[in-house]
Order: C-alpha cells, then structure tokens, then sequence
C-alpha cells in the first residue's frame, strides 16, 4: 500500500515503447491491435448433440494459419459479425494446423448466430487467450478429468495433449458424465478412447437408459465410487456449476487437496485482454490470469464464481 | 520552462491560438450545468463551478467508440474459373478504426487528470498487460491543462487519496487563478510546447504573483477534509470482504450506476456489433458494474446477482483489486459519485467503515487539517521534475 499513498505517477507507456509486433501481454498475443478479430472460414461443422455443434475453422491469411499455436486449457473469442463476440475454449489438438476448432452449445445470440452457419461462412476469431494448464509441471504425474456435459469442450484439448504426450504422465484417467446417452460430445473420440489401454475412462448418465452398457449415476457419486488414490495426481474438473460444487466436495473427502485440483472458468467476458474489466473474480482477470485456476487459488477468491 | 503569467482578458485569445492546431476542449455552463464542450470563439470558460457534471475522460476514453467497420459482400469469381471455382461467394471486409484527433483540455481540475494517470495503467499495458491501441492514440493526441482548484467542496477529499488541489501529476500545465489572471506552470515537453506557441499571451510573472499562487494552493489544499486514512484500506477490505455491514452500506443503493459514469476513473467497457444490411460496426461503450446483466450468463448463472456482491465490487476494486494489479489507486478524490448520487452513498463513509481493520473501530480524522495539506503540497511540489519525462 505504500507506492499508493504516494501519489507518485507511474511511467506511461506509449506507442514509441511498444515494438510493433511485439508481445506486451502476459497472455502471449501480439501486440498491435488486439480488438481485430483474424478472419476464418468455416472448414467443417460436426453435429456432436441435439444442441452442440464443433465448428473446424481456417485462418483466410495462411501465415496466421502458420503461426496460429495455443497451449492446452487457452481460450479464443469466436465471433460472427453483425451479432458479436463470444468466449470458447479451443477444442483442437494442440498440434493440429490445418484448422483451429470451437465446440459451441446453442444458447444465447451468438452460439444461435454460430448454430447458423454453413461450410465456407466467415467468422471472426481473437485466439489464444488466457493461460493454459502448467502441462510441463505436471510430467510424471496420473492425470484425472472429470467432466460433466459441455464441460467436455473446455479439457478436449488438454486430454489430446495428454493423449499426444502419453509417455510423460503416469496415467490418463477420464470421468464423464452426460445427462443422456445422446449428449456426449465427440463420440468418435470416445469410441477411440475405449480401444486404448493406456486410458481408463469411465462414462456415466444421469438416469437409466436402455442399451446403455456403462455406469449411471451422477459425476460426484460416480467419482467417489472410483475412489481414486490422490497420490501423484492432478484432478482436472469442468461442468456446471453445480456439478462442480459437488464433485468438489467428493475430491475433498477423497483426500484430494485445494492444490492438486484444478478447474477452469467461464465468465461473460468482452475484451478478453484484461481491460473491460467485466470477467473479474474479485483481483483476478478470468480471461488473462485465467480461465485455469486451481481450487487453492479459487479459495484466496471472493465467492463470485 | 519558467512559470508565466496569463492575465484573464487574454484567456480567449489564448484559447484561440490553441484552436489554430487543436481541438480545444474545456468547461461551459448551459442551462444550469457546466460539461466540457469543444470550445468556440466567444464561448465563455466556466471556471467558477469547481467540476464539471461529469470529468472530460469521456474525450479520451469515448462513451462510444467504433473500432472497427465491417460488411458483407460477394466475392469476385475469378476470370476463366469453372466449376465450383466459378460459384460466387459471401466474404466479409473488415476496417479497423482509430482516429485520434489532436486535442487540448483546458480547465480540468488536478482529481480529473488523476483519472486519466489512472486510467493509463489499465489502457497503457502496465505490469505487462495489453496496451491499447485505441485509448492510446487519444491520450498520447491530447494535452492537459490543469486548473488549482480555488474552493474546494464539502464532497472533495482528495488528499485523503494522495491528491491535491493543486496537483501537477499528469498535468501538461498547471494554472493557478491569482488577481487578474492565472499563474502558468508549463511541466511536461507537450505542456512547453503550448507556452511557446501562446507567444505574447503570456507574460513574465512577478515575485509577488509567484508567492501569490503558492499561497492560493496552500489555502485550498487546507480546505479540503481528511476523509479517511488511506493506510491499511487494501487489507482491511481483503479482510472484511465477508462481513455483512457490506448488505447494510448497499441497502440503499439503486443500482443506477450514476456513480460509475461520472466517475474520472471509472473505465469498465461493453463491446456490441450494430448491423443495417450488410454494413456494420462493432463499438465498444462505457459499462456500469451496477447493472445486474453485467456479469448474467447465457445459462442465466450470475455470478453478482446480489447487490451486495456488485457494491462490494466497485469499492474493493478501486481500493484493493487495482492497486494489487498496478499499484495505484483508481479514485480520485473528486467526489462526484458522492455529490450525484441519488440515494447519498458516500465513498468515505464505505471506505471509513470497511476499510477500518477488523477489530478496530472506524478510523476517525485523526491527521489534523493543516499538517496534511501541506504535506500534499509539499508532495505536489516534489513531482516538478518527474513530469518532465512525460
């Protein structure tokens, strides 16, 4: 608090001290504009639920194409022009270049607008964005996902990382859960996923359904019923909000700490640069010192989530 | 540069001069309520309401700003194409927009240019945050001319916030009201260049007139309260940040976020696309944190949907969530969310009760008047050199 009763100005930093080009951001973006959106064309559309769409999409300008790299866990703003800007995490492989890849459920303006087009329309994308999980502080560890419908988009890219890099982690283990058969996304994934043998995953939906083979019950009671050894592991959670709630209680009772268990937020976010100022959890930007946070750090974090 | 003098009849053909190169921006008083409007030959300048409705941030920061145009169009196919080559397609163009007109500012009291210094940490990338282009190309086309203020109001408490009436801290120049006119200090290279361009506006100041501004300040700078101490405030709202007197203090609020729109510091931002056929725009435009959508979610979830929750942000963010990101504080000290306010939510009484430690009763005036208005003084006085850089 000293520096602030000062009154002392701090220096300001002007166009002469910011390299064209240049990262000034925490988050990795280039400097420069980074309210203009690239503009990219739709490639291909995959019906993954009555009411999720993934949407495969190419930069127009082939050298953002190139150059286009995120880290697991990192965020885009995908928009249509004329409706607006909306926040989604990116749900590509890591290493994949020849498209950058949104998962969207149809629920507002945007995702309605989005639900709405066809191969070859154009979209505006501002991506990466935000901090991706600390994938190489986690080498040598059992990785657990627990996901719960749409949730399912936010780890994709992280568990094809994981995936990718199979023999820098100890296990991969995927809990996830869907209300109903017919809403799992990326059921060709799955279908793959069941093959391996260096993957444990576990399926559940709400209720009883016919033909369905896996388990039923919700994420949090399934989970406890998995019971899995917190030694060594990192638990990874995304769903909604109320499934996070009580499979947070779960981790605790397994004796999982705030430390190793991570989840990854979403808020209504508009710049997605640490400016607006509208995505704040109390000191904390969701959208540059986020979206990932781990539940240690979400307790220091005023109960706004 | 040396200080000058500016007699009052001279004060138009100054202004005029300014105008030769810039948009000259100041206060004028029209039915009843004084606004910074561009200035036009024969426009009397309001000097004598303290501030403004609002601070002049909205000339830096615009309440509505395109940024970029866009439109919808077909693609021409290309000479000699067959097949689906030959097939017209829908394209989208898009123009990036940033026009930063060059600009002057004059009559802006010392707690509104404070509000741009503060701004400029959020917009000028800061502690390794983005730098805007948007906010930067205005604030880097404009200069500012500051005005001691003379009589300070009861909702004033700048000092309390390491302020003062008569602060030269991000001011280009600094203007003091003496008899007969006002004593200039010119401070930054941008604030020299305007003294130089003024020629014979502006005079040699005597002795007498230089003791004279001092004096003005030192007078007041006494008449501004001591709100609250300002020390232990960040810690204190950290720790009191469950406490239930935040729903007492936020009872009477009607959420109308008046106090966010008049604020010179305030800088929370919408982003909207408006589009007629197939042209359009995307804006962004001032936000109110007050406003239950701010934070509402598609799935209806929101995350402030107490009023509690969105009072207890405002505060918490200009005294503990800013500071803790770039080290300053974002208010001012200029009172007019307290003055506009329909409902009489003070800042002080909020900061006094839930920026007290926990144990402690709330803090009382405990710094006598005087010896903080000099130390301001004294403060304002030290800056003389470090504005030079700007």
């Amino acid at each position: 608090m000293a520096d602030t009763t000062s009154g002392a100005a701090k220096k300001r930093l002007t166009f002469a001290d910011v390299v064209p080009g240049a990262s000034t951001a925490k988050a990795g973006k280039l400097a420069g504009n980074s309210y203009v959106p690239e503009i990219a064309t739709v490639v291909e559309i995959i019906q993954e639920t009555p009411t999720i769409k993934t949407f495969r999409m190419r930069f127009d300008d082939p050298a953002v194409m190139e150059s286009f790299s995120f880290a697991p866990g990192q965020v885009g703003q995908l928009g249509v022009f004329g409706v607006g800007e909306s926040t989604f995490a990116i749900t590509s492989k890591p290493s994949e270049k020849e498209f950058i890849q949104f998962s969207v459920m149809r629920a507002g303006e945007v995702t309605q607008a989005l639900h709405k087009l066809s191969v070859g329309d154009k979209v505006g994308i501002r991506a990466p964005m935000g901090c991706g999980f600390p994938m190489d502080a986690w080498k040598g560890k059992k990785i657990l996902f627990v996901m719960g419908g749409i949730g399912s988009a936010a780890l994709k890219a992280t568990i094809e990382y994981c995936l990718e890099h199979r023999a820098d982690y100890q296990g991969v283990n995927i809990l996830y859960g869907a209300t109903h058969p017919t809403n799992f996304t990326y059921q060709y994934d799955i279908d793959e996923w069941q093959k391996r043998e260096d993957i444990d995953l576990t399926l559940t939906i709400d209720r009883e359904c016919d033909g369905w083979q896996c388990d039923v019950g919700m994420v949090p009671a399934v989970l406890e019923r998995m019971n899995p050894d917190p030694a060594n592991t990192i638990a990874i959670l995304c769903g909604p909000p109320i499934m996070i709630k009580f499979a947070l209680i779960s981790f605790m009772k397994l004796g999982f700490t705030p430390e190793q268990t991570y989840t990854t937020l979403e808020k209504r976010m508009k710049c997605g640069i640490g400016i607006c100022g509208r995505c704040n959890v109390g000191p904390k930007y969701v959208c540059v010192d986020g979206p990932v946070f781990s539940m240690a750090e979400l307790n220091e974090l005023p109960d706004e989530l | 540069m040396a200080s000058k003098y500016l007699k009052s009849e001279q004060l138009p053909a100054f202004l005029e001069s300014l105008a030769k190169n810039a948009r000259v921006v100041a206060p004028f008083k029209r039915d009843g309520v004084t606004q910074y409007e561009p200035w036009q030959s024969g426009k009397d300048v309001e000097l004598d309401v303290l501030l403004a409705k609002q601070s002049p941030k909205e000339y830096v920061f615009l309440q509505t700003e395109t940024y970029l145009k866009f439109g919808y169009e077909m693609a021409p196919v290309p000479e000699g194409a067959e097949g689906e080559d030959a097939v017209p397609y829908e394209t989208v163009k898009v123009d990036p927009q940033n026009e930063a007109p060059k600009q002057v500012i004059f009559g802006l009291r010392p707690c509104d240019v404070r509000g741009f210094v503060q701004m400029d940490q959020v917009f000028g990338g800061y502690g390794g945050f983005y730098f805007d282009p948007l906010y930067n190309a205005r604030r880097e086309a404009t200069t500012l001319l500051a005005v001691t203020c003379r009589e300070p109001r009861s909702t004033c408490f700048c000092t309390s916030v390491g302020g003062c009436p008569s602060s030269r801290e991000g001011a280009d120049v600094l203007f003091t009201q003496i008899e007969g006119g006002f004593f200039v200090e010119p401070i930054t290279d941008k604030g020299e260049a305007i003294a130089e361009a003024a020629g014979a506006a502006l005079t040699d100041p005597t002795d007498t007139q230089a003791t004279e501004a001092n004096e003005a300040k030192l007078a007041s700078a006494t008449k501004v309260d001591p709100a609250f101490d300002l020390e232990g405030v960040r810690d204190a709202l950290h720790d009191n940040i469950a406490d239930k007197r935040w729903a007492d203090l936020a009872m009477r609020c009607v959420s109308c976020g008046t106090c966010t729109y008049v604020c010179p510091s305030c800088y929370c931002f919408s982003i909207n696309d408006s589009i007629v056929e197939t042209k359009g725009d995307r804006y962004r435009c001032w936000d109110n944190c007050f406003n239950p959508v701010y934070t509402e979610e598609t799935s209806g979830h929101n995350p402030r949907a107490k009023k509690m929750n969105r009072f207890r942000n405002r505060f918490s963010h200009k005294f503990w969530y800013y500071p803790d990101k770039y080290d300053s504080l974002l208010c001012s000290g200029c009172g007019r969310c307290i003055a506009n306010c329909p409902t009489r939510i003070d800042i002080r009484e909020v900061i006094r009760v839930m920026g007290a430690p926990k144990e402690a009763p709330a803090a009382s005036g405990a710094v006598a008047a005087s010896a903080a208005a000099a130390a301001a003084v004294a403060a304002a006085a030290d800056t003389t050199t470090e504005g030079k850089e700007a």
